[in-house]
């Protein structure tokens, strides 16, 4: 930690980037192309120097795809993510809280989905239930694709009579 | 002086002149010759309004600059100077449905809060002056089904220079969102793109305005793992009493905030500064941004807000995943701890007896804590991530075969909340004896926090000294001079215990006074930085021990060759022997082996007492080679 002050006070050089763990994030985006670039940007914000810009700059992709009146870039319309990419990207983007949550049966990334997917808050402890009990095959779909995992996740809704209900309304 | 009849012509002039040259295939308009006379009669330029809407300061002798930097951004060549000049191309630019700015839209669009004042104060006739769809900004602000605006505050981190003293963002809270969905959220946030690999020049361009700021809507839940996940960082959250109205005007400056950029001042025009103007556009009543003419710390903007009668409603606070650990760990037995510890090792004792034995909810509860902990150790080391992820995945297996949900455990926070904290410049004023003689003192420090000032509000065993000078008249000498000067004074403290192992640092750059050989009264500058090793024990109320091992480097005129570095060890603690007194005591053994050969024994001990929020009472005494000096300080934060 008091090498990362050095580096950031400029004593050091910025160690180089280069072969840190960028092979880990398989293209397992929405499709957009925002879902690959993102969590690229985002793991690798634990290098050195990006984690020094994190903290005023706070976000590496702020201004080209989140920027406010920025017109249509990837999955994003004016800095806004699109309505039929939200739950894809969600997902992505939280994959590891999403599992943990999955497992622990509760939690806010959960409802969060849930409430994206349509789930009326009063269905939610049933939606988590659902997400324990099928935990090993949701954590395979969603290291496929996320499109995979919240397809698996739509599909298991429908087929459970309490849930199916409560969503199609 | 030109009569107000010339003077009207000529702007009339100069209206129908931009209005030509702008649009010059179409006959000037005179109904906007009309509404430029109205606007000079009525002084709209000179009013709070078009000065926030553009961001104009005055000038310390006179005239406006505007703190935007985009060119995009003025209508009028002559925009960032001349509130006047602006505001005739806005009127002008209004009748055009040429396509404007970075976002590539209509005046009227494009700058949607200008239009909505300058129709409110001008009544623009609908016959003459059509207004413009503005389909992308309807669905924009819509797409937030705003329904409030909270403000986030994320807490200092230490190791990254950059946030030591905390960011600001604001939210904006959904229609329909509960405490759990608060995260599906957008937030506004001012933050300097800087291209990647910067490295040695990122704090020099950081400080000095070499970076461009933008304004950007990145979901609440991105923000919430950087700072939750990632770096640590407990985030405080006050929801603002904003009204419709006051949520339209903040939606509608910000969407024309994306056709602008401002140059980004890491102490002044800063992440924090820039969400003031908002928020003061949004309510002109409030008057944030004048608070601050020297720099913007986040924490002092937070205690602005809270401090205005009735603007912040409630306050929540969202833990970070070590908050998080250490609290739940609070709740647990020793054999389930132990339990855990064996778990953060070995995914395969989930299976063992030893859990499988406890009632289900413990056996939940101590796995949830084992992958809280797993998660951050891939978090912390990018070499682990893997490994880590791969280990979570199986205990969470385990966890998911227990079928029931984990308790949803209200977290309280370590550090109270940033607004109860003292301010961060303080002056101190007393006196004391050093050696044979006494002496008066003054000093100020521009920020920030130091491990004897009342703990309240800031982070725990962290100090930041920036900028601090020390001036003494010594009586029997009858000399008056720089006792101490500081540029930097950082500590980081990191009790280790069984689960954290983080190593402590510190770092300092400044001046002192010394006696040395043949001299008496001597500047010495020194380059001091350690790594070490702290702990904690709860005897009276918390105490913090630590050690560090440490390299120093001296330039005075009192050594030969007139410097000396070298290395050494030191040791001390601090206690709060009560709520409000704290007693900090260290010693420090450093031997110079280059330059001037030599040896220093330090030692001291601090007491605090706090008075009010802003006020404490200091001795402090200090050994150092052969000086002995004692000092008592009344210090007041400002």
């Amino acid at each position: 930690m008091l090498r990362q002050f050095i580096v950031a006070l400029g004593v050091v050089a910025v160690a180089s980037q280069a072969g840190l763990a960028m092979a880990a994030n398989p293209d397992t985006g929405p499709g957009c192309g925002l879902g690959k670039l993102a969590w690229a940007d985002y793991k690798n914000q634990k290098n050195i120097a990006p984690q020094v810009m994190m903290a005023t700059t706070n976000g590496t992709f702020g201004s080209g795809t989140f920027g406010i009146s920025s017109g249509t870039s990837g999955c994003t319309n004016d800095g806004q993510v699109m309505a039929d990419q939200k739950t894809t990207m969600f997902a992505l983007l939280n994959f590891e809280n999403l599992t943990q949550e999955m497992a622990q049966g509760q939690g806010e990334h959960l409802a969060s989905l849930a409430t994206l997917m349509g789930v009326p808050s009063e269905q939610h402890a049933a939606f988590f239930a659902l997400t324990q009990e099928r935990y090993t095959a949701l954590v395979q779909d969603g290291e496929t694709s996320s499109v995979a995992l919240v397809k698996t996740l739509n599909d298991a809704v429908s087929k459970s009579p309490v849930l199916a209900q409560a969503v199609s309304r | 002086m030109l009569s107000p009849i010339v003077h009207t012509l000529l702007i009339l002039l100069v209206g129908l002149f931009l209005a030509t040259s702008i649009e010059a295939q179409e006959p000037p308009a005179p109904y906007l010759s009309e509404l430029l006379q109205r606007a000079h009669q009525a002084k709209l330029a000179n009013e709070r309004e078009w000065h926030l809407l553009l961001h104009y300061r005055a000038n310390l002798f006179g005239g406006y600059t505007s703190e935007q930097d985009d060119p995009g951004f003025f209508l009028s060549p002559d925009g960032q100077t001349d509130p006047q000049a602006e505001l005739d191309a806005t009127l002008t630019q209004f009748f055009s449905p040429t396509l404007i700015g970075r976002s590539k839209q209509p005046a009227q669009c494009a700058f949607v809060a200008r239009y909505a004042w300058l129709h409110e104060r001008l009544d623009f006739d609908a016959g003459q002056l059509p207004a413009l769809r503005c389909d992308r900004f309807e669905r924009w602000r819509e797409e937030f089904h705003a329904r409030s605006i909270t403000l986030v505050f994320p807490s200092a981190f230490m190791n990254n220079p950059a946030s030591m003293f905390g960011h600001t963002l604001l939210r904006i809270d959904q229609e329909g969102q509960t405490p759990h969905t608060r995260i599906l959220a957008y937030t506004i946030n001012f933050a300097a793109d800087v291209p990647k690999d910067e490295g040695l020049a990122y704090p020099v361009r950081g400080i000095f305005g070499g970076y461009r700021g933008y304004f950007s809507t990145i979901p609440y839940y991105l923000k919430v793992q950087e700072y939750r996940d990632i770096e640590n960082r407990d985030i405080w959250e006050y929801r603002l009493n904003f009204d419709e109205p006051k949520i339209r005007r903040l939606l509608m400056h910000a969407w024309e905030l994306g056709n602008a950029s401002f140059d980004y001042f890491f102490f002044k025009e800063n992440c924090s500064y820039h969400l003031l103007s908002l928020l003061e556009y949004a309510d002109p009543s409030l008057r944030l941004t004048d608070k601050f003419r020297f720099w913007t710390i986040p924490a002092d903007t937070v205690r602005l807000l809270a401090d205005q009668p009735g603007l912040v409603t409630d306050t929540a606070f969202r833990p970070s995943r070590v908050t998080l650990i250490r609290r739940k760990r609070e709740q647990l037995t020793a054999a389930e701890h132990g339990l855990v510890k064996r778990l953060v090792r070995d995914a395969a004792v989930a299976q063992s007896d030893d859990v499988r034995s406890l009632p289900l909810p413990r056996q939940a509860f101590v796995l949830d804590v084992a992958s809280d902990y797993v998660r951050y150790t891939g978090e912390r080391d990018e070499s682990q991530a893997t490994a880590a992820r791969d280990h979570n995945r199986q205990l969470l297996t385990a966890r998911s075969l227990l079928r029931i949900p984990s308790e949803d455990l209200s977290i309280l926070p370590f550090a109270t909340q940033p607004e109860s904290g003292h301010k961060t410049s303080r002056a101190s004023l007393g006196g004391g004896w050093r050696n044979n003689d006494s002496f008066e003192e003054f000093s100020v420090r521009t920020a920030y926090h130091d491990l004897l000032d009342p703990e309240p509000g800031y982070t725990p065993d962290a100090q930041i000294e920036i900028g601090s000078i020390s001036v003494r008249h010594y009586n029997r000498a009858a000399q008056t001079r720089i006792e101490r000067a500081t540029l930097l004074n950082v500590v980081s403290l990191s009790p280790i215990d069984s689960l954290f192992r983080a190593p402590s640092w510190k770092l300092n750059v400044g001046m002192q006074t010394i006696r040395h050989g043949e001299c008496q009264l001597c500047s010495n500058w020194s380059l001091n930085g350690g790594i070490g090793a702290a702990t904690e024990t709860h005897v009276l109320r918390r105490e913090v021990w630590f050690a560090f091992a440490e390299v120093e480097g001296n330039y005075s005129r009192a050594y030969e060759e007139r410097h000396r570095v070298g290395g050494g060890a030191s040791a001390g603690f601090y206690a709060d022997v009560a709520e409000r007194w704290r007693v900090l005591a260290s010693a420090t053994y450093l031997r110079y082996a280059l330059g001037d050969r030599s040896d220093d024994v330090r030692w001291s001990v601090g007491q605090r007492y706090t008075l009010a929020q802003n006020w404490a009472l200091r001795l402090d005494y200090n050994h150092r080679d052969h000086d002995n000096d004692v000092l008592f300080t009344v210090q007041a934060f400002f």
